[in-house]
């Protein structure tokens, strides 16, 4: 027990904050999706000896939180929104994030959202990818290359211009 | 395809900055406490419905996890962390004990709310704001006995039967102080983060960390 504790903390300390931006690109708030994540963390730790078996733990672990957040804004979505309520303001919600990236990232489809956040901050190649998402390899590539094209639109060219030698896999 | 690249970079470079704080021993003991819940064969609605002392560790409705290792379902409850106990007694009255510490900013505000319906106490439960009504309320002396514990935990002893009818507790949580007051239901609510309102200030004042509202005006 002590050593898949042990086991199981090293493994949240080494993904939390992957995972984290991945659920906060998808959820476009921050506070969410530590919540979001705390208990699907919690629920992989209960399964871990399924869960560390799983190809890919960390995507396991995202897609639980994001499965947890469809339940989150539908109970969301029933509250009685008060006049004058101080509301959160945009920049807030995503916890230091760049807002104009944070917009565009919200304009996504939820779908592309996610092959991106899968992609980018777990790594996650098309055929992985595809396999979390329970969709075509061929589709995740499309995903990904509509919510490249409409980020490119939405972001100034600026932003997008850094130098890399990244491949996309 | 360097363009998809350069979109790629930026995405990750405006995200390096966020780091989850969330401690391991949290999920640990939510953890246990989730385990322990099952082994008493108890949901907590029904422990709730049978007068039992009930630690609000859980939103309830989530079922046991996966055991396949695929992720669950959707539709499943969210669990947050350990924030809040609700409880009967002394007497008539029904006792709300905020525990402070590294789970209170993740109330589960709903939950709360939730919690004290079920103890026949209406509240409006707000998270970084606070909700005053327009007529206000009289009675509050009689309805709310506030105290604040060594740890620096709240415990409101809470006399619903003392409410007027027609009347709810508004309560709003803030990261280092909780503020109470009686609203009238129906009335024009008025909500903000300031401390320009009066109502019973039971710790000393902090700074608000978010602003989102779980309660429902009925």
């Amino acid at each position: 027990m002590r050593h898949e504790q042990d086991e199981f903390a090293d493994f949240y300390r080494a993904s939390r904050d992957s995972c984290l931006k991945a659920v906060t690109a998808v959820t476009g708030d921050r506070q969410v999706a530590e919540e979001l994540l705390a208990e699907a963390f919690t629920r992989a730790w209960m399964s871990w000896g399924k869960v560390r078996r799983h190809a890919a733990p960390r995507a396991w672990v995202v897609r639980t939180a994001l499965n947890l957040g469809v339940s989150w804004w539908r109970r969301r979505r029933r509250e009685v929104p008060l006049a004058d309520h101080d509301a959160a303001a945009p920049a807030a919600l995503g916890g230091g994030v760049d807002p104009a990236l944070l917009a565009a990232l919200r304009r996504l489809p939820a779908r592309q959202r996610e092959v991106l956040a899968l992609r980018i901050f777990l790594d996650l190649d098309t055929e992985t990818t595809a396999k979390v998402i329970g969709i075509a390899p061929g589709t995740v590539m499309a995903h990904l290359s509509r919510a490249m094209a409409a980020l490119r639109r939405d972001l100034p060219p600026a932003k997008t211009n850094t130098s890399t030698t990244e491949v996309i896999r | 395809m360097n363009y998809q690249n350069d979109i790629m970079c930026h995405v990750r470079e405006s995200f390096s900055g966020l780091r989850m704080d969330v401690p391991v021993e949290n999920l640990f003991a939510a953890s246990r406490v989730r385990r322990r819940r099952r082994l008493s064969g108890l949901t907590a609605a029904a422990a709730a419905a049978a007068g039992t002392a009930v630690a609000m560790t859980l939103t309830l409705g989530g079922p046991a996890p996966a055991r396949s290792g695929n992720p669950p379902p959707r539709g499943t409850g969210t669990v947050r962390l350990a924030a809040f106990s609700v409880t009967d007694g002394p007497g008539d009255s029904t006792t709300l004990t905020l525990h402070k510490g590294p789970r209170y900013p993740r109330l589960d505000a709903s939950a709360l709310r939730e919690a004290l319906a079920r103890h026949r106490i209406p509240a409006l439960v707000t998270v970084g704001t606070f909700c005053r009504s327009a007529p206000g309320a009289n009675g509050f002396d009689q309805v709310v006995h506030p105290s604040t514990l060594a740890d620096g935990s709240d415990v409101i002893v809470i006399n619903g039967q003392a409410m007027p009818p027609g009347t709810r507790l508004s309560i709003g949580l803030f990261p280092r102080y909780t503020r109470m007051l009686l609203i009238t239901d129906g009335a024009r609510l008025t909500c903000g983060s300031t401390s320009r309102q009066p109502a019973v200030h039971i710790t000393p004042t902090g700074t608000p960390i978010r602003g989102s509202q779980n309660g429902s005006r009925k």
